[in-house]
C-alpha cells in the first residue's frame, strides 16, 4: 500500500517537474474541419463573389425602378428609415467578407515574387471593393481596414474620401504596370476572367475611367488626369470585355445571382403578380418612361400577369406609385413586375461593369474635350447599342432583335444642344442602359443630377422629401467605434442620408 | 391505545414486534416514555434508544415516544440522536423514562457537503457555503430546478427565463465575474462536475426564427433525486475544482439508500396550473385602424391589423382582416384567449433499500408539461440508480448512473418576428379578437395575412404549422472506488461521464408568407463531459489537540463538442419536410475539443475544534491556450474562529465564530481554437470557396485569467439560537479576463479574443434567521437574506473603454461594459434637452433631435432579497417565500412595437386634434409643432430612436412561492402499510407584490447568455398553482 502511494506520488511528481501535464494539448487545440494555410484561388473567387453581391437594395427604388406598398420594404424610394439595417449593408458586409478576403489574399500572394499577376488582380479587385464602399458613406476605415488580425487594429480610424481616392487610383495605377505576360495568372478561381491579363487591364482601366469621372464635381482637374491616363491604358470597348460573374441556376446559394435570388425571395417567388411578400413592384417612373420611348427592353424586362400568366403585351405594362401609405391595392396584381425568364433568373449574370458604361464616360469625356478620337453622338450610340446588346447575355428571352435596336437607337441620337442638355440625355440613358445597376446609376446621378428624377414627398419621410445623397454608417459604428466615427462625423457632417459627402461636393 | 410501533419499515418494525412479544412474557420489563428536545421541549422522532450492553434497541415515534421491553432489570438506557448529547439512563425498576435530549455544543455545527464532495463540519469553513435541503425543490417545483434557488439563498441571483418547460436558467453567483464569459456556475454532482450547456448555444437577444431556449444542463435533472444542494460561493470554496469554478460551485449531492429489511417506497406526485401572470396595460380607447379611421374594408382590415390607430371606439360596425363585420369595441383579452391554461404532471416514485454491504436507490420519473402556448409539449423521463458497497473492510464503491430523455414540441421563439407566435396576441388591433384570425392557414395551407407585414406571423399559423422538436438523451454515469489503506488513509479513484446527444429540426414550412418555400434547420449535437480523478486522504491527530487532513489529487478532463448544423431553403416538393427535399442544403460540422489537466492538494488544520486553518493549491494546463502560456498556479488559504469556545461569552450567545479567506482561481478560454488564425471551405456548387473560419479574431498571446477573492464574516447565533445571523463581506477581482467582445466589422472581424484589464465585485451578504415561536403544537421560523453587489469595470483594454455585448433588434439599446462602469450597462439614446429642460427639434424632420449614446442603467440588479416564513401547526405546514430585486433597468423591446401600433397608453396624446409638441430649435429659438391627426402612426413610430422611453426600472418584489402542507397522520394510513404521507397546496410566482413596467414581467428575459437586460415579445411569464402528494411506504 505504501507502494500504491509512492506511485501515485511519482506520477503528480512528474506531472510537475517534468510539465508533461499538456501532452497531446497542441494536437487537441486544432479545429478538425479547419486548415492552417491558405489557398488564395479559393479565397479569391469567395471576394469576387462577395463584392459583387454585396448591395444596397433600397436604391433600386431610390433609382425609381421598383417601390413596394409596404413602407419597410420600399424605404428607398420613400426615403424613410426607422427599422432594420438595409442602409449599412453595403459597409457591414464588406469589411468582414470581400475586403478581409481580398487582404488575406494580397498578404499571401505579397511573399512570392512568381504570383505578381495574381497579386496584381487582387490589388484591382481590392480597389474595386473599397470603391464601392467609399462611394456610398463618403470618409471610410481604408488604411487600417481589415488589420484586427494582423496588426490588432479594432477601432480603424476613418479616412477621408479625397485620400481614400487618392490612394485607390494609385494602387490602381501602380498594379496595371506591374502585369507580366511571362508569369501565371489565375484560371477559373478568377470568375471574371478566367485570368486573362488583357481583360483585366481593360477592367483595371474602366474602372480608373469609372472613378475618375466620379471626381467632376469636388476636383475637376483630377478627374481629367485620371479619365484620360484610364483612355491611354485602353477601356472595354467590346461585348466581349464586359466584367460580369455567371452563376447557376441551382445548387448552394452562394452560386446563383445574388441580385435575382434576393427579388424573388422578398417578393416574386410565387410568381403570380399578388402572392408577394415584401409587396415590390416596377416604379411608376421607370415603366412609363420605358413605355413612352417605345423601349424594346420593355418586354425582356417585365410582365403583368394575366389570370395567372405572365404577359409582356407592352400596352398593359404599368408600374406602381411610390406614395401608396403601406396599404396593400386592390389592383396590385396588375402592376407590372420583373420577368421571370430574364432578370428574375438565377443563373442570369451580374454585370460589373459593362461596354455600355464605359462608352457613355467615353461620351462624357468627349463633351469635356477630355476625349477627341470619336464624337460624344458616336460614343452615345454605341453606349445605347451596348446597353440593348447585353440584355442577351441573360438567354434567349432577353434577346433583342436588331431592327429593334435600330430603330429605338435612331429615334434616341444624341440630340444637338447644350453639355447641360446633352449630358441628361446621356445620363438618362445610362439611367435605362446600366439597369439593374442602381448603385451607379445613384453615383452618376448625384455627380450629374441626370435622370432628372421628381423627388417623392412621402408623408413621415425623413429627408424634407429628398432624395439621399449617400447611405448611414452602421448604427453599431457608434458603439463600437465611437472616438473614430465622431471624428468623421465631425469633419463629413452628419450621419444623415442628406450630407454631401466629398464626392458630392 | 398508545401502542403504536415506531415509524419504521415494515420488515423492521415487525421483526421488532415480535422480539417484543417474545420476550414479553418471560421478562415482563417494558419502558415506555418520550424524549423531548431541550431547546424546545418538542416530541423528538428518531432518537436511538439502546440497551446499554446488548443489541436490543428501538426507536421513538413521530411524537417522539417510545417503548422497549428490557432484557434485564438492571438496564441502563442510551438515548442518542445526531447533534445531540448521548444521555445514558439508569432504569431502576420504573416503567416510564422520561428524557431530555441537549444539544452537544461541540457538535452544534451541521456537517456540509463541500468541494470534491467531502463533507465538512459546518464551523471548520472559512468560508460561505449554504445548503439546500432537496425537500424544498419538490413540493412546489419548478422543471428547472435551478430556478427554484431564486430568493432562497444571499448573493445568488437566479433568474427563470421566460420560455416555458424545457426552458433553461440563470443563476449568477456575487455578481458577473467576467465581461464575456458565461458567468454561471459550475454544476457538480456527487463530487463530479456535469455539463450545463445548451446545445447550439443560448438564445439571442435579438435573433429570428427558430431562436429557441433548447435548454440547459440543469433542465434534466429530477429534483426529487436530490437529497441537497450545496452553493459554494467564494473563491476559496471553489479553488479545488479549478478554473471553471471560478464563478462559484453548485453541489448536488444525490439521495442514497437505506440499510434497511425489504424495500422503502417513496412516491412524489405533483400537478401544477398556469397562467399568464402580466396581461399589458393598453389603451382602449382608439381602436384598429390608422389614420384615425377605422377599417370598413377587408384589405384594410388586413394592412391596419396591427395597428391601433383608429378611431374612438364607439361600438359601431368595422371590418375586420377575416373580412366580417364586427362591433368596434375593446378586446381585452387577446392574450387570455390564445394562450391556454398550462399544465404539468410530474410523478417519482423511488425504491430503496440495502444491507450494511450495499445499499441503493432507484428512481424513476415521470414529468409531462403542457406549455401555455398551444401545442407546446415538454416531456422528462428519467431514471436514477444509486449504489454504495463495500468490499470487505478497506475497498467502498459508490457508482451513479442516470438516464434522462427529454423530448420537445413546439418550443416557442422570440426575438424578432418571424415565426415567433408571441407577436400576434401582443401587436394585435385592439378592437380585433385573435380568435377571428383561426386557424390561420387556408384550404391551400398558406399562411392567412393578418397585418401589413408578413414577417410579423399569424401566430395561430405559427402553432399549428411550424414545426419544432427537439430530443436529448443523456447518460450520467459515475463510478468511484476508495481504498482505505490505514485507518487514516484512503485513495479515492473516480471516473465519470456526462454524455448527452440531442437532435433539433426546426421546420419554417410551405405556405409561410414569407417565405413561401419554407425553410429546413436541424441541428445533430453530441457532447460529453468527462472526467477522471485520483485523490489521496490523509487524516491525524497530532499531540492530542492538533488534527490534521491532507488531501492530494489529480485530475484530467475531456471535453467534446460535435455537432453537425444542416440548414436549407425551399422545399421542392410542398409540404414535404425533410433535408432531401430542398433545393439547396449546407452542412456546418462543429468539432471541439477541450482538455484540461490538473494537480491539486489542500492541507487542513484544526486546533482543538475551536480553530481552523485550510489551504489549497491547484494547478491547471489548458489545452486551449497556447503551450507558452497555458498553465497556472493558484493557492487559497483561509481560517476560521470559533470564538464561543475560546472564550466566555455572555450567556446571550450560542455561537459565535469569525472567517476569513482569500483565494485565487485561474480560468482559460472556453473555447477551443480561439489562438490561431485558420481558413475553411464554404460549401459551392462551383469553383471551390474558402474563407477565414472565424469571424472573431484568434490571439495566441491569450494568458489564463485570474480571479481573486476575499472573503470575511461572522456566523452568529443568539437567544438559544432562536435567532441567528451570518454576515460576509466578500471582494473579488478578475484580473486578464479573458473575453470574446464585439468590434467594429470595418477590421474585418466582429469579433475579439482578448485579455483585458480588470472586473471587480464586493459585496455583502447577510442571512437572519428568527424562530419567533417554537412550541410544541405551534413553530414559526423567519429567514431573511440579503446581499448587495457592486460591480465595476476597472479598466479594459489600452485605447479601449467600452465594449458592446449586446444589441436589440433594431439596434434600439446596447449593452456595454463601460470602464468605471458597472457590468452590462444598457446603453442608448435620450431626446437632447436645453439647459432649461426643453426638448430640441429639428425643424427639417420635426422630430426630437436623438442623443449620441450614453449609458441609461444598469441591466444586473445590485441589490437582491428573499424571506421565507415557515410556520407549523400540528400536522399543518406554511411557507411562504417572498423575493426581490433592485436597481436594474429593463429595455422593452415589446413596448417599441406596442408604440409603433398605438397600444402604449401614451399614445393616447393627440388623438382627438392631432398632437402639439413645444420645444426649442437648435439654437435655442421656440418651436412648436402640430402633427395631424392622421399622421401620428407615423410620428409615434420614430419614438423608437430614443431609447430612454421604453426603458423602465425593473425592480420588482414578488410573493415567489407558497406551500401549505397537511401531514396525513400515519395511523389513519396504516392499513395501506404508508409510514408517512402528506398533500400539499403549492404555488409559484403567485402575485407581483411590487414592479415598475405596466406591460410585461420585469423578468421577462428570453435569454440565459450574459445579455441581461432587454425584453424581446417572449412568452408571457406565468404563475403555477397545484397540488402535491408525498407517500412514503
Amino acid at each position: 500500500m505504501k507502494n500504491t502511494l509512492y506511485k501515485f506520488g511519482i506520477g503528480l511528481l512528474t506531472c510537475l517537474v517534468l510539465q508533461s501535464c499538456d501532452k497531446g494539448f497542441e494536437d487537441l487545440n486544432v479545429n478538425p474541419d479547419a486548415s492552417s494555410t491558405i489557398n488564395a484561388d479559393f479565397v479569391f473567387t469567395k471576394a469576387q463573389y462577395d463584392a459583387v453581391g454585396n448591395m444596397i437594395t433600397g436604391l433600386q427604388g431610390t433609382m425609381q425602378y421598383t417601390t413596394s406598398y409596404n413602407d419597410v420594404a420600399s424605404w428607398g424610394s420613400k426615403y424613410i428609415f426607422n427599422q432594420g439595417t438595409a442602409p449599412y449593408t453595403v459597409f457591414s458586409n464588406a469589411y468582414v467578407n470581400e475586403i478581409n478576403e481580398i487582404e488575406e489574399v494580397v498578404r499571401s500572394l505579397e511573399k512570392d515574387p512568381a504570383q505578381s499577376n495574381k497579386l496584381a488582380i487582387a490589388k484591382i479587385w481590392r480597389v474595386y471593393c473599397y470603391s464601392k464602399v467609399t462611394d456610398l458613406y463618403g470618409d471610410i476605415p481604408y488604411k487600417q481596414a481589415a488589420q484586427g488580425y494582423v496588426n490588432s487594429v479594432f477601432k480603424p480610424v476613418y479616412d477621408p474620401q479625397q485620400a481614400v481616392y487618392a490612394d485607390m487610383l494609385a494602387q490602381l495605377e501602380s498594379a496595371l504596370g506591374s502585369f507580366d505576360a511571362s508569369k501565371g495568372t489565375f484560371g477559373a478561381a478568377d470568375l471574371v476572367y478566367g485570368g486573362d491579363l488583357t481583360k483585366w487591364k481593360k477592367f483595371g482601366y474602366s474602372l480608373m475611367l469609372r472613378m475618375g469621372m466620379r471626381m467632376t464635381k469636388p476636383d475637376v482637374a483630377s478627374a481629367e488626369t485620371w479619365v484620360k491616363k484610364a483612355i491611354a491604358g485602353g477601356v472595354i470597348q467590346d461585348d466581349a470585355d464586359i466584367a460580369k460573374i455567371t452563376y447557376l441556376a441551382s445548387g448552394q446559394i452562394v452560386n446563383q445571382n445574388p441580385l435575382s435570388y434576393w427579388m424573388l425571395n422578398s417578393d416574386y417567388l410565387k410568381a403570380d403578380g399578388n402572392s408577394n411578400p415584401e409587396g415590390g413592384k416596377y416604379h411608376e417612373t421607370f415603366i412609363n418612361y420605358l413605355k413612352a420611348t417605345a423601349d424594346p427592353r420593355l418586354p425582356v424586362l417585365s410582365v403583368v400577369y394575366v389570370n395567372g400568366k405572365p404577359s409582356t403585351d407592352v400596352s398593359i405594362q404599368k408600374g406602381m406609385k411610390a406614395n401608396i401609405p403601406n396599404t396593400k391595392p386592390s389592383d396590385f396584381v396588375t402592376y407590372s413586375e420583373p420577368n421571370q425568364n430574364t432578370i428574375l433568373k438565377l443563373n442570369a449574370p451580374m454585370l460589373i461593369l459593362t461596354n455600355a458604361e464605359t462608352e457613355f464616360y467615353l461620351a462624357e469625356a468627349a463633351l469635356r474635350g477630355w476625349y477627341t478620337t470619336e464624337t460624344a453622338a458616336a460614343l452615345y450610340e454605341k453606349g445605347t447599342r451596348a446597353g440593348l446588346r447585353q440584355w442577351s447575355l441573360y438567354g434567349a428571352d432577353g434577346a433583342i432583335s436588331q431592327t429593334a435596336m435600330d430603330t429605338y437607337v435612331k429615334a434616341m441620337a444624341l440630340k444637338a444642344g447644350s453639355f447641360e442638355q446633352q449630358m441628361e440625355q446621356i445620363y438618362t440613358q445610362f439611367w435605362v442602359s446600366v439597369f439593374p445597376n442602381s448603385q451607379e446609376v445613384f453615383l452618376n446621378w448625384r455627380r450629374t443630377g441626370y435622370p432628372a428624377l421628381v423627388p417623392n414627398n412621402y408623408v413621415g419621410n425623413i429627408t424634407g422629401g429628398k432624395i439621399f445623397r449617400r447611405m448611414l454608417y452602421p448604427a453599431t459604428e457608434e458603439n463600437l467605434n465611437a472616438e473614430n466615427y465622431y471624428e468623421a462625423v465631425g469633419r463629413q457632417g452628419a450621419d444623415n442620408f442628406l450630407t454631401p459627402i466629398w464626392l458630392d461636393k | 391505545m398508545k401502542h403504536r410501533l415506531p415509524c419504521w419499515p415494515n420488515g423492521f418494525g415487525r421483526l421488532l414486534t415480535a422480539l417484543w412479544l417474545l420476550s414479553a412474557p418471560v421478562l415482563a420489563q417494558t419502558i415506555t416514555g418520550r424524549v423531548n428536545s431541550g431547546s424546545d421541549n418538542q416530541g423528538m422522532p428518531g432518537v436511538t434508544i439502546l440497551e446499554k450492553g446488548t443489541t436490543n434497541g428501538t426507536v421513538t415515534d413521530s411524537e417522539g415516544k417510545y417503548r422497549i421491553a428490557l432484557s434485564g432489570k438492571g438496564a441502563t438506557l442510551v438515548f442518542s440522536f445526531i447533534g445531540y448529547t448521548a444521555q445514558e439512563v439508569a432504569v431502576n425498576g420504573r416503567t416510564t423514562v422520561d428524557v431530555q435530549l441537549k444539544e452537544d455544543a461541540t457538535q452544534l455545527n451541521e456537517v456540509v457537503v463541500t468541494a470534491l464532495g467531502i463533507a465538512k463540519e459546518k464551523k471548520a469553513l472559512a468560508y460561505s457555503v449554504t445548503e439546500v435541503k432537496g425537500s424544498e425543490f419538490t413540493q412546489a417545483r419548478e422543471n428547472n430546478v435551478a430556478n427554484a434557488l431564486s430568493g432562497k439563498i444571499a448573493g445568488v441571483n437566479a433568474t427563470g427565463l421566460s420560455t416555458g418547460p424545457g426552458g433553461s436558467s440563470r443563476i449568477i453567483i456575487r455578481g458577473n465575474g467576467s465581461l464575456t464569459g458565461a458567468n454561471q456556475p459550475l454544476y457538480v454532482i456527487n463530487g463530479m462536475p456535469i455539463d450545463n450547456t445548451t446545445p447550439g448555444g443560448s438564445a439571442t437577444t435579438n435573433g429570428g426564427q427558430g431562436n429557441v431556449d433548447r435548454g440547459d444542463g440543469m433542465a434534466g435533472i429530477n429534483p426529487d433525486d436530490i437529497e441537497s444542494i450545496s452553493v459554494l460561493k467564494g473563491g476559496t470554496a471553489a479553488a479545488l475544482y479549478g478554473s471553471r469554478a471560478a464563478n462559484g460551485v453548485i453541489l448536488i449531492t444525490t439521495k442514497k439508500g437505506r440499510a434497511q429489511k425489504g424495500i422503502g417506497v417513496d412516491f412524489n406526485s405533483t400537478f401544477t396550473a398556469e397562467d399568464i401572470a402580466v396581461i399589458p396595460d393598453w389603451q382602449y380607447e382608439y381602436g384598429q385602424g390608422d389614420m384615425a379611421r377605422k377599417p370598413t374594408t377587408q384589405a384594410e382590415g388586413i394592412a391596419w391589423g396591427r395597428r391601433s390607430w383608429g378611431q374612438k371606439i364607439d361600438g359601431s360596425d368595422f371590418v375586420g382582416a377575416d373580412g366580417k363585420t364586427h362591433p368596434y369595441v375593446a378586446q381585452k383579452k387577446n392574450l387570455q384567449n390564445f394562450y391556454q391554461v398550462g399544465k404539468t404532471f410530474t410523478n417519482t416514485i423511488a425504491f430503496n433499500g440495502g444491507n450494511e454491504n450495499i445499499t441503493y436507490r432507484f428512481s424513476l420519473s415521470d414529468l409531462n408539461a403542457q406549455s401555455i402556448l398551444p401545442g407546446t409539449t415538454y416531456k422528462r423521463k428519467t431514471g436514477n440508480l444509486n449504489i454504495n458497497g463495500a468490499f470487505g473492510p478497506r475497498i467502498t464503491v459508490e457508482a451513479l448512473a442516470q438516464y434522462t430523455l427529454e423530448t420537445g414540441h413546439n418550443k416557442t421563439g422570440a426575438g424578432d418576428a418571424l415565426g415567433n407566435p408571441n407577436w400576434t396576441p401582443y401587436m394585435i388591433g385592439n378592437t380585433s379578437d385573435i380568435r377571428w384570425l383561426k386557424p390561420g392557414y387556408d384550404a391551400n395551407g398558406t399562411e392567412i395575412a393578418w397585418n401589413d407585414a408578413p414577417i410579423a406571423s399569424n401566430s395561430y399559423f405559427v402553432i399549428n404549422k411550424y414545426k419544432e422538436d427537439d430530443s436529448k438523451n443523456r447518460f450520467i454515469g459515475q463510478v468511484g472506488l476508495r481504498y482505505k489503506i490505514l485507518e487514516n488513509l484512503s485513495v479515492k479513484g473516480t471516473v465519470s461521464q456526462d454524455f448527452y446527444n440531442y437532435n433539433f429540426r426546426y421546420i419554417l414550412p410551405t405556405g409561410t408568407l414569407y417565405v413561401p418555400n419554407g425553410q429546413f434547420t436541424q441541428m445533430k449535437t453530441d457532447v460529453s463531459e468527462t472526467n477522471a480523478m485520483l485523490t489521496a486522504n490523509y487524516n491525524v491527530t497530532i499531540a492530542k489537540d492538533f488534527g490534521l487532513s491532507a488531501l492530494l489529487g489529480a485530475n484530467s478532463r475531456k471535453y467534446n463538442y460535435n455537432q453537425l448544423n444542416l440548414f436549407g431553403n425551399s422545399f421542392t416538393i410542398p409540404f414535404f419536410y425533410s433535408s432531401t427535399n430542398l433545393a439547396n442544403l449546407t452542412t456546418t460540422p462543429t468539432n471541439q475539443r477541450i482538455g484540461t489537466n490538473s494537480v491539486f492538494g489542500s492541507l487542513d488544520l484544526d486546533y482543538k475544534g475551536i480553530a481552523f486553518l485550510t489551504m489549497t493549491g491547484r494547478q491547471d494546463w489548458f489545452s486551449t491556450l497556447s503551450p507558452k502560456n497555458n498553465t497556472i498556479f493558484y493557492p487559497s488559504i483561509g481560517g476560521s474562529f470559533v470564538l464561543s469556545q475560546a472564550v466566555n461569552l455572555p450567556r446571550v450567545i450560542d455561537f459565535a465564530k469569525v472567517r476569513a479567506s482569500w483565494a485565487q482561481v485561474g480560468g482559460a478560454t472556453p473555447d477551443p481554437y480561439a489562438i490561431n488564425l485558420s481558413y475553411s471551405m464554404v460549401p459551392s456548387s462551383g469553383q471551390p470557396l474558402q474563407n477565414v473560419s472565424s469571424s472573431a479574431i484568434t490571439n495566441a498571446n491569450l494568458k489564463p485569467l485570474t480571479s481573486t477573492t476575499y472573503e470575511v464574516g461572522v456566523d452568529l447565533q443568539f437567544l438559544n439560537r432562536r435567532l441567528g445571523l451570518d454576515l460576509t463581506y466578500y471582494n473579488r477581482a478578475t484580473t486578464n479576463d479573458i473575453v470574446q467582445t464585439s468590434i467594429t466589422p470595418t477590421s474585418g472581424y466582429t469579433s475579439v479574443y482578448m485579455n483585458v484589464g480588470k472586473l471587480s465585485n464586493k459585496g455583502i451578504e447577510a442571512l437572519v434567521t428568527v424562530a419567533p415561536v417554537k412550541g410544541r403544537d405551534f413553530g414559526w421560523n423567519v429567514s431573511y437574506n440579503m446581499a448587495y453587489n457592486d460591480s465595476k469595470v476597472i479598466k479594459l483594454a489600452d485605447g479601449i473603454n467600452s465594449l458592446q455585448m449586446a444589441t436589440s433588434v433594431g439596434n434600439w439599446a446596447y449593452i456595454n461594459s463601460i470602464q468605471g462602469r458597472s457590468y452590462g450597462t444598457i446603453v442608448g439614446t435620450t431626446r437632447v434637452r436645453d439647459a432649461a429642460g426643453n426638448i430640441v427639434y429639428d425643424p427639417t424632420t420635426g422630430y426630437a433631435v436623438k442623443s449620441d449614446l450614453h449609458e441609461l442603467g444598469r441591466g444586473v440588479p445590485p441589490l437582491t432579497m428573499g424571506l421565507t416564513n415557515e410556520f407549523r401547526y400540528k400536522n399543518f405546514s406554511f411557507s411562504f417565500l417572498l423575493d426581490g430585486k433592485f436597481g436594474n433597468k429593463v429595455f422593452s423591446v415589446m413596448e417599441v412595437y406596442a408604440n409603433r401600433m398605438g397600444k402604449l397608453k401614451r399614445t393616447l396624446d393627440g388623438r382627438e386634434n392631432g398632437l402639439t409638441v413645444t420645444g426649442v430649435t437648435r439654437s435655442g429659438d421656440a418651436y412648436t409643432n402640430t402633427i395631424a391627426k392622421e399622421n401620428l402612426r407615423t410620428y409615434y413610430d420614430n419614438d423608437k430612436n430614443y431609447t430612454e422611453l421604453f426603458l423602465h426600472d425593473g425592480s420588482f418584489v414578488k410573493l415567489r412561492q407558497a406551500i401549505l402542507s397537511y401531514a396525513i397522520p400515519a395511523q389513519y394510513l396504516r392499513f395501506a402499510k404508508v409510514q408517512s404521507a402528506s398533500l400539499s397546496l403549492v404555488s409559484r410566482n403567485i402575485l407581483t407584490l411590487y414592479k415598475r413596467t405596466d406591460n410585461f414581467d420585469p423578468e421577462q428575459s428570453f435569454t440565459n447568455s450574459s445579455n441581461q437586460g432587454f425584453e424581446s415579445l417572449g412568452l408571457p411569464r406565468t404563475r403555477s398553482y397545484g397540488l402535491n402528494l408525498i407517500v412514503k411506504f
